[in-house]
């Protein structure tokens, strides 16, 4: 192909302007791309990695790390059992000050109604709200992560209409967020935490105590299991190193054991009302150990039978042998 | 014979085309680097523009395509003329049809619905911003991979799969319609055509047409890869840069170079989207990209047996960077990595699952990570996948004895091929002796295999050469993965020593 001369001239002859008209949009396209380039170049993207252990620890909520203390009340309804057990700790004002944000913690972990003993008893869950309330709590969260349908869960349980009653605020799963905290221990590492329990500044662990087919009972440290959002079921493998381990993550202001009625077989769920014993009894702990070997003990297991107490003993949680720290209401 | 600017660029396309046969054919072969092996789709810009739209980022070598794109934007749509592989593979099928067919003015000349490949940009790019990549199932460069990854080399490999004839049959299927109509498919469909149509538009080296001299003949129209009209007002976003019409115009006066004084000034004519249409169809994709991840795939829907190559980002970040190449198809000595079709849902068309019929995970091997152009396969260090002495860093899922089709544990037949297989020392497959009685009532020994899934690599060895024909009587799920935590079985453990008992 033969290049005409005047072509040429034209190529020599071209204005500044034209060369800029010509030229511009393509050196700007460049620019933007080069620019893209360097911006997006050896980004992370959007994998996530396994939840990082570099995450925070959780407050340590306890008043008094050295107050191993255990009050035991019975008799009188959930609501009189616990401000006499209270009382004989000091009252509430000892544990919830002026201005505080409170999470507690029942288990309300199933569709089943207060009589079969399943959930936390409501009333309790109920006087406790309005206690922390009149101690000068700014706000009272009472929280789960449910193993059936959250809502059901707290409908049927009572707990959702006491606690309105209460003045207090429901919060689970389906409608609060979670916190990543590293929780340590040998089988924990990180996990998801609902977000109220760890934005708060007391906590109170209100467990009921139920018979379990794996760890024999169920109480207070194994109740942190409602606390936690994640593969829960993996845990079961190592359940009393697990539930040991979530005793030493969480340190509760207070431990209070519902056992006004307690699950004697086919727990953690049960239904039948036949395995349901009245007992009118309710223990509040400084010492979760000890709760959950008072709890233990109204269904006939010593500490030595249950393998999480003694892991929990050796983690330092607290002391297995409630007898010897024990008021008599 | 002259040497003439069509012959430069058909010794271009001819280059590139070994290029491209070489590197897919080193694909396997671990001596060549993994990232030259997979160079050229590292070269095409959908490669960037997708993953950057879908993942935010810009993996290993695929900012190389924004280079692309940026020679696009000075001297047009050069890849596509004298780079595409598919292109040339086309361009040689309208040559064997006969001059008759590919030179005539009708069958050349530009059409309203060429527009469509503007459209098929839009909604593959809406769903890469999604964060579903698909550009790969229509753009050129991993769909030529794929039809040979997924449907060619697995005749002599014998691990043949259903999306290998859906991924060799669309490749015919343009290969058809080119002898109808040159390039029909970059014409219409092409999404990396689009995309570079789009950078040609501000193109300042384009054709050019001396109007003095042009006497408006109509020559150049015949030969036009592009249906680009360079007769009329130029469509530089349509043009392949072929430079067939230089040469034929007999007045000399088409060129390939910057505006001249003498050079007809037209405006380039638009793109025939339209506003109305565009808006439409952004907004059916964002209707639609939902559907497309969520339709029998995703972490929730995939088969339980979908294994993902090792080294797989987790599932959304995997289908957010995955351009279903083939690429580590290809580049799997045992022949183990399949295309899919329906394990994965939609969204998982052509992404890449373990067939452990076929082949399986060979433990020292990460060339699947190393070819990756997007690192949707992490590369892995070569010990990342061996479990000596200690459980692997990188796991694909956990093997499942099935004790009713087992022998030992079903038939009372003695075998053992599992746990000899198995290459994890010590070895994630026990076994159980008992005894018991054959038909004559002598008494027997019997091994019975049992897994320890803590050990389980998930390679599917044991599955593979398992004598129980089709399905295995011991098969890999793709539980206890690595690349995602929620789809764990076994609690972690992280230290030891302070476990009680």
């Amino acid at each position: 192909m033969k290049e005409t001369p005047d072509a040429v001239k034209a190529y020599i002859a071209i204005s500044r302007r034209k060369l800029i008209g010509t030229w511009g949009p393509a050196a700007i396209a460049g620019l933007a791309l080069g620019g893209t380039g360097f911006a997006l170049h050896g980004r992370q993207g959007r994998h996530t990695p396994p939840l990082p252990d570099s995450a925070l620890a959780l407050t340590d909520w306890r008043m008094d790390p050295d107050d191993r203390r255990l009050a035991i009340a019975g008799g009188g309804g959930p609501a009189e059992n616990l401000r006499r057990a209270l009382g004989a700790m000091g009252g509430i004002g000892a544990f919830v000050k002026q201005g505080d944000k409170v999470a507690i913690k029942p288990n309300c972990a199933w569709d089943r109604r207060p009589q079969q003993a399943a959930n936390t008893n409501p009333d309790l869950v109920a006087e406790l709200v309005r206690q922390c309330l009149a101690a000068g709590a700014s706000k009272v969260t009472v929280l789960d992560n449910s193993c059936h349908d959250p809502g059901r869960a707290f409908d049927r349980s009572g707990i959702a209409a006491s606690v309105k009653e209460a003045g207090g605020v429901c919060a689970h799963q389906n409608n609060v967020s979670t916190e990543v905290r590293n929780l340590g221990g040998s089988v924990l590492g990180s996990w998801e935490v609902l977000r109220p329990i760890v934005e708060a500044d007391r906590v109170i662990n209100v467990p009921i105590v139920k018979h379990h087919s794996l760890s024999r009972v169920t109480v207070g440290m194994k109740n942190w299991m409602g606390a936690i959002v994640g593969s829960r079921p993996n845990l079961h493998q190592r359940l009393a190193q697990a539930c040991a381990e979530l005793g030493d993550a969480f340190r509760p202001t207070l431990t209070v054991v519902d056992a006004t009625r307690i699950l004697t077989g086919g727990g953690p769920t049960g239904g039948s009302l036949a395995q349901v014993k009245n007992t009118d009894l309710l223990a509040v702990a400084t010492d979760p150990v000890a709760g959950d070997a008072w709890g233990a003990s109204l269904l006939g297991i010593e500490p030595q039978d249950m393998p999480l107490l003694a892991i929990a003993e050796r983690l330092g949680v607290g002391n297995s042998d409630w007898r010897s720290v024990e008021i008599s209401v | 014979m002259r040497i003439r600017p069509r012959h430069w660029r058909i010794l271009s396309q001819s280059v590139f085309l070994f290029i491209f046969l070489g590197l897919f054919f080193s694909l396997s072969d671990s001596r060549v680097p993994g990232a030259l092996a997979s160079a050229m789709l590292a070269l095409d810009p959908l490669t960037a523009v997708s993953t950057a739209l879908a993942d935010w980022t810009l993996p290993r070598w695929s900012w190389v395509g924004l280079i692309v794109l940026m020679v696009t934007a000075l001297v047009g749509r050069v890849f596509c003329g004298w780079v595409c592989p598919l292109g040339t593979l086309q361009h040689l099928m309208s040559w064997i049809s006969g001059p008759e067919k590919r030179k005539r003015a009708k069958i050349n000349r530009y059409r309203p619905y060429f527009a469509l490949k503007y459209i098929v940009l839009l909604v593959l790019l809406g769903l890469a911003a999604l964060g579903s990549n698909h550009t790969g199932w229509l753009d050129p460069i991993p769909l030529l991979h794929r039809a040979f990854a997924a449907g060619v080399r697995p005749l002599w490999m014998g691990t043949a799969v259903p999306a290998g004839w859906v991924a060799f049959g669309l490749l015919a299927a343009i290969l058809l319609l080119s002898a109808w109509m040159p390039r029909f498919f970059c014409r219409v469909l092409c999404p990396l055509g689009a995309l570079l149509g789009l950078f040609a538009r501000l193109a300042p080296i384009r054709i050019r047409r001396l109007d003095d001299s042009c006497t408006g003949c109509t020559l150049c129209v015949l030969p036009c890869q592009g249906a680009d009209e360079p007769l009329g007002d130029h469509r530089v976003s349509e043009c392949h840069v072929c430079l067939n019409c230089l040469e034929v115009c007999s007045e000399n006066s088409l060129f390939y170079r910057m505006a001249g004084d003498g050079d007809v000034v037209s405006q380039t004519p638009d793109l025939n989207v339209g506003r109305r249409r565009f808006l439409l169809t952004a907004a059916a994709t964002a209707v639609v990209a939902p559907v497309v991840q969520v339709a029998g795939g995703g972490f929730e829907g995939s088969s339980h047996d979908a294994i993902r190559p090792p080294g797989a980002l987790d599932e959304e970040a995997f289908l957010s960077r995955c351009i279903t190449c083939g690429a580590c198809s290809a580049s799997c000595p045992t022949g183990v990595i399949a295309s899919d079709f329906g394990k994965t849902g939609l969204g998982g068309l052509f992404t890449p699952v373990l067939n452990m019929r076929h082949g399986w995970c060979e433990p020292s091997c990460i060339r699947c990570g190393e070819v990756c152009p997007t690192s949707a396969l992490s590369l892995l260090a070569p010990e990342a996948k061996q479990a000596i002495g200690k459980p692997a860093e990188v796991t694909i899922g956990t093997a499942f004895m099935d004790r009713g089709r087992c022998l030992p544990w079903a038939m009372d037949t003695p075998c053992i091929v599992c746990e000899e297989m198995c290459p994890t020392s010590p070895k994630a497959i026990e076994f159980e002796t008992v005894q018991s009685k054959d038909r004559e009532g002598k008494t027997i020994t019997l091994q019975r295999p049992v897994i320890i899934p803590g050990l389980c690599t998930g390679c599917g060895l044991c599955e593979n050469r398992c004598p129980v024909g089709g399905q295995a009587a011991i098969r890999v799920s793709s539980v206890g993965e690595s690349r995602d935590p929620r789809n764990q079985m076994l609690q972690r453990v992280i230290v030891t020593a302070d476990l009680e008992g």
